[in-house]
This record gives C-alpha cells, structure tokens and sequence, in this order.
C-alpha cells in the first residue's frame, strides 16, 4: 500500500469479517448486508475522492480463532488495515491484538459487555450504560424485581451478567436463578432450563442467549406455556432478525433494549429501510447490528474523504469526534473512548415481527464502557 | 535494485531521521538509502551533545555517553531509536541495554539491512506507543473511577443527595459544560478540600 495520495484511481480495500455460516450466520449475514449496502452507496456516489471502496471478504464460519486468523490474513497477506466485522466478543478478542500489533483498525459494530478500549477499535453498538441500565430500570418498573439469568456460555453473556448483577441488586430486585448453555445448545437443552425458571418463578427471563440457540429458548418459552405479558424474556441482543428466525407469534411480546429498531420514524431511517429492503428483499427486516454496521461505513468513509490515506494514524484522529445522521438519529463518536454516543431505546415485539417502542431517551448517551459515572445507579435520563 | 519507494509501507516513508555516525562511505551508504524512502535526513557529526527532539527515528552510533545524549528518559522514547554497532571494539552490551533501542545496524552497511533496520524499529516503536497509551487510558479510568466515586461522597453529605441524584448530577453537568464525568468529579473534589 502507498501512503501518499496522488492521482490514482486505484481502489480503496478494506476488510470485512462476518460468518455467513455456523451458529452466527443469522445475525452476522445482517452486518454484511448493512456493510455491503453503505459500501454500494459509497460506490454509487463516486466512491471516496474518486476511487472505489473494495471489500475483501471471509467468512470465519462462527468460529472466534478463525477471526484472527482472517484478521492476521487480511492484514499480512492483503495489505488492509481497516477491517469491518465480528459480532460475539470472542470473535473481537481474538482480533483486537492482530490490530493492535499491526497498527489497523477494526470498526466493531455489535453492543457489548463494555470494559475495554483499545486504540484499534471503533465500537459502535451500545456499552452497558446505553442498554442494560435502561432495560433493568423498565423491567423493574412493569414486571417485578425478580430475575431469571439465561445466556449463552462465553465471554459476552457472564461479563453482561456480572454488570446487570450489579444494577438490579443495587435497585432493590433479586437474581433467582442463573444458566449458561452452549453456543451450540439445541432445543432439547432448554427444557431442564424451563423447568427451572418454572419453578423459581422469575418476574422476567433476562437472556442473554446469541446465535441459533436463540429461536430454542423463545421456542422453548412458548410451549412450555408461559405468559410474556406478566413473565416476558428481555435481551440486549434479539433483534428483528432473531424474531424473524424464531417466528412472529414466538417472538410477540417480549422485551429487546437497542438503539435502533426498523419502526423508528423520521426520514433518515424510512429512506434507509426502503433502500435496505430493495436490494435485500421486502420481507428482510433491518435490524441494531445491520444499522450499526451501515453507519459506521459512512462515518469511515467521510473520514477517508478528508486524510485521503488508508493509515489507522491518520485516520483515527479524525474519527474520533466525528458525527453522522444515522438512521437511528445523530451519532458521534465520542473522542475519549473511542465508541458511540448513541440513542438507548426499549422495544416490545409485536405480532408482525416489529418492535413497539416502549420507552426512548430524549438526547444521545454518551458512551461509558467503564460505567464511570454510574455507580450501580440505575436511574438515568 | 530490489524495492523501489513507491512500494514502501508509509510506516517507513516520509520521515524525519537524524542519523549520527562517522562521514565515511558507509555514513553517506545509509543517508542515501534513508533519503530513498522520501525521508528528510540529517547527518550530524560529530554526534551532538543532545540529540534532537523533533525526530521520528534516530540512527546512533553505540557509543559510550549515548543514553545521555537521548533527548528523552529511559521508558519513554519520543522517537524509535536504532543503534549502529561498529566492526570494533566488541559491542558494549551493558551499554546496548540501557540505550532501549528499537532495533540495531551493523556496520559495515547494506542497503537491504539499513530498510530492515528502520522497519524494525518504526513497528516495535509504535507498537509499544499503543500499548502505552491504553496502560495510560487504564490508568486515567481507574483514577476516574475514584474521583467520581469521591465527588459523589462529598455531593450525598454535603448536599443530600441520594446516590442515584448524585451520579446523575456529576453526567448532567458534564454533559452540560461538556466536559469528561472525571473533570467534573475533580472539580468538585478541589473546591471541597479547599472550602472544608
């Protein structure tokens, strides 16, 4: 890769890693929906000073080692320093140090458990302060104070849980009971779990289940006969495209906090969602990771509009501080930490696999992955 | 001719060096490989007392008095630094030690060892830059965290605030005066100490 700017027509290649297969595909195939559709607008305008943005894609099929090793390959053997991609925190551990010793930069758009900050990262999905703490100050106040923990067995779902520990024991509710099943779980694996849940009788399933084994637990759920009115599941996590996976009537009712839903208002995301539906298909729902990853190939873009050069020492600096009217509202990156100030919004699934907004914040928060000025408050505004 | 400029990665190209070994044939070798990689090089010898401040990589002769004529203090380099070791005497490793060095240049010269030489250098110099800055970033969020947690004391006895309006109190006028929640937090602990 030159470093200079002439007047080369040559291409822009960036990398992007999101599975197509394995237990990932159904939400990560989002993500490269959403990324592959910013990259054709781009493209469709001109491309970025006159050049064209190339996308070198692999897919690392849901296995996490196989992200840093596509990480180590885009970077050494493709000569790309920005890297577009991972969903699970495993997938982002085990690039971050790739990118971190090569100096590139991979933009990381899926909410998290918080507590880490690297310089070659941009994270733009919600910290915990941008979704759980408004998830567990509504659940507290519709359904109860007492929580059942389930989630999937890996990084993501106990360092999420250690976090929501914290804040409803703090506001006065209780943690009844707590399971971790396999990535890989199936369906016949949830049915002990509800016995369970049935027994503790929780005010609310708090998941934190990712991947296929999603539609088993709402699967699961359902015929086992509970009531999400009075007992729903709340995730961080399932979004329109889960809902689609697990059917409409399997999803209705329960509890998603997200920055973004498809039913927002306003023009930006009505503009977005059309365009998304006529290159995917009618039927395919936009989702928070999709949103997240759409955007953030804008705010790249724009930034590479101005250093007109690939170097992540170039480029970070003026990404950080940037803004950009997403379909979600105003974003910006915010300049100490490196992640999103973003708009945390809770949703309830309704009968045609949309969200019905419950509750939304009134200005973008700032992103806090440390939690820093929270305590273990959950009163916010 | 085995790599031409253009193929260079831009860690390596458009630099300041200082380069600070004798003015022989092998001195004026390495200058001219350096300004190869469209870098702006200055030779300087004898090897000032001081070093220069404003480079982004320095070439220096291993020599007797060389961590002393680092602008900067061990651990915290403000340029990648390479060592040039002489043909004799045996090299001082002791002195080799202390002089940190990102990478070292054997005399005599080739060109391929004086690229490798300053590709060595640039990325074991940037990597440890990164790494230092997230170990600082660590460290500001854990002092952030204690003066937040003091600056919200002080808010709860002083001003009966309940905890929950203490914190929200410390990210509205953050927000407000647009200011980090930590610069906030030690405001308000300053004005405390002095008024108490």
């Amino acid at each position: 890769m030159t470093g200079t700017a002439g007047k080369t027509t040559e291409p822009w290649r960036v990398g992007v890693l999101f599975s197509r297969t394995g237990f990932m595909a159904v939400i990560e195939e989002t993500q490269l929906r959403g990324t592959l559709l910013a990259i054709e607008e781009i493209n469709a305008a001109g491309g970025v000073n006159g050049r064209e943005l190339i996308p070198v894609l692999y897919d690392p099929a849901s296995e996490s080692a196989a992200f840093g090793l596509c990480a180590k390959r885009l970077m050494i053997e493709d000569g790309i320093t920005t890297i577009f991609g991972c969903y699970t925190s495993s997938s982002r551990k085990a690039v971050l140090p790739v990118v971190e010793r090569l100096n590139g930069l991979l933009w990381y758009p899926t909410l998290y458990e918080g507590f880490e900050f690297s310089p070659n990262i941009i994270y733009t999905g919600a910290a915990p302060n941008q979704n759980s703490l408004a998830l567990c100050r509504y659940l507290m106040e519709t359904y109860g104070r007492r929580f059942y923990f389930i989630g999937s067995d890996y990084v993501y779902p106990r360092e999420s849980n250690r976090v929501m520990r914290e804040l409803v024991r703090h506001a006065g509710g209780e943690v009844v009971g707590e399971t971790y099943l396999s990535l890989r779980a199936k369906r016949r694996d949830f049915q002990p779990v509800m016995r369970d849940i049935r027994s503790q009788s929780p005010d609310m399933i708090f998941s934190t289940v990712v991947g296929d084994s999603t539609t088993y637990l709402y699967q699961s759920y359902l015929e086992a006969g509970f009531n999400p009115k009075t007992q729903p599941i709340a995730s961080l996590t399932t979004t329109e495209a889960e809902i689609r996976a697990m059917g409409f009537d399997v999803g209705e009712g329960h509890i998603t906090a997200a920055p973004y839903f498809e039913c927002l208002a306003g023009e930006s995301n009505s503009s977005f969602v059309s365009r998304y539906k006529k290159r995917y298909g009618q039927d395919e729902p936009t989702n928070m990771c999709v949103e997240a990853a759409y955007f953030q190939v804008h705010v790249f873009a724009r930034t590479l509009e101005r250093t007109n050069c690939m170097d992540t020492d170039a480029l970070r600096p003026m990404i950080l501080g940037s803004e950009f009217e997403a379909p979600q509202g105003r974003i910006s990156i915010n300049p100490h930490c490196g992640h999103t100030d973003l708009w945390p919004r809770i949703g309830r699934a309704n009968s045609r696999g949309q969200f019905d907004i419950m509750w939304d914040s009134k200005a973008p928060v700032r992103a806090d992955p440390y939690l820093i000025g929270y305590g273990r408050s959950t009163v916010f505004s | 001719m085995s790599w031409q400029a253009r193929t260079l990665p831009s860690e390596i190209s458009g630099l300041d060096i200082v380069v600070a070994t004798r003015r022989d044939e092998h001195g004026e070798l390495l200058v001219r490989e350096l300004q190869r990689t469209r870098s702006r090089v200055r030779h300087e010898w004898p090897a000032p007392e001081r070093m220069p401040e404003d480079a982004d990589v320095l070439f220096c002769d291993l020599a007797p008095g060389l961590p002393g004529r680092l602008p900067w203090v061990p651990g915290e380099p403000k340029a990648a630094l390479v060592v040039i070791i002489p043909v004799v005497p045996p090299p001082d490793l002791d002195l080799l030690r202390n002089c940190a060095a990102d990478a070292v240049l054997h005399r005599p010269f080739t060109s391929h060892a004086v690229l490798v030489a300053l590709v060595q250098a640039r990325s074991r110099f940037g990597y440890e830059q990164r790494l230092r800055w997230r170990v600082d970033k660590l460290d500001e969020t854990l002092r952030s965290i204690r003066a937040v947690e003091r600056a919200k004391a002080i808010l709860v006895s002083t001003r009966n605030m309940r905890e929950e309006e203490a914190y929200h109190f410390l990210r509205r006028q953050a927000m407000d005066r647009r200011l980090s929640i930590s610069a906030v937090a030690a405001a308000i602990v300053d004005s405390h100490e002095i008024l108490s």
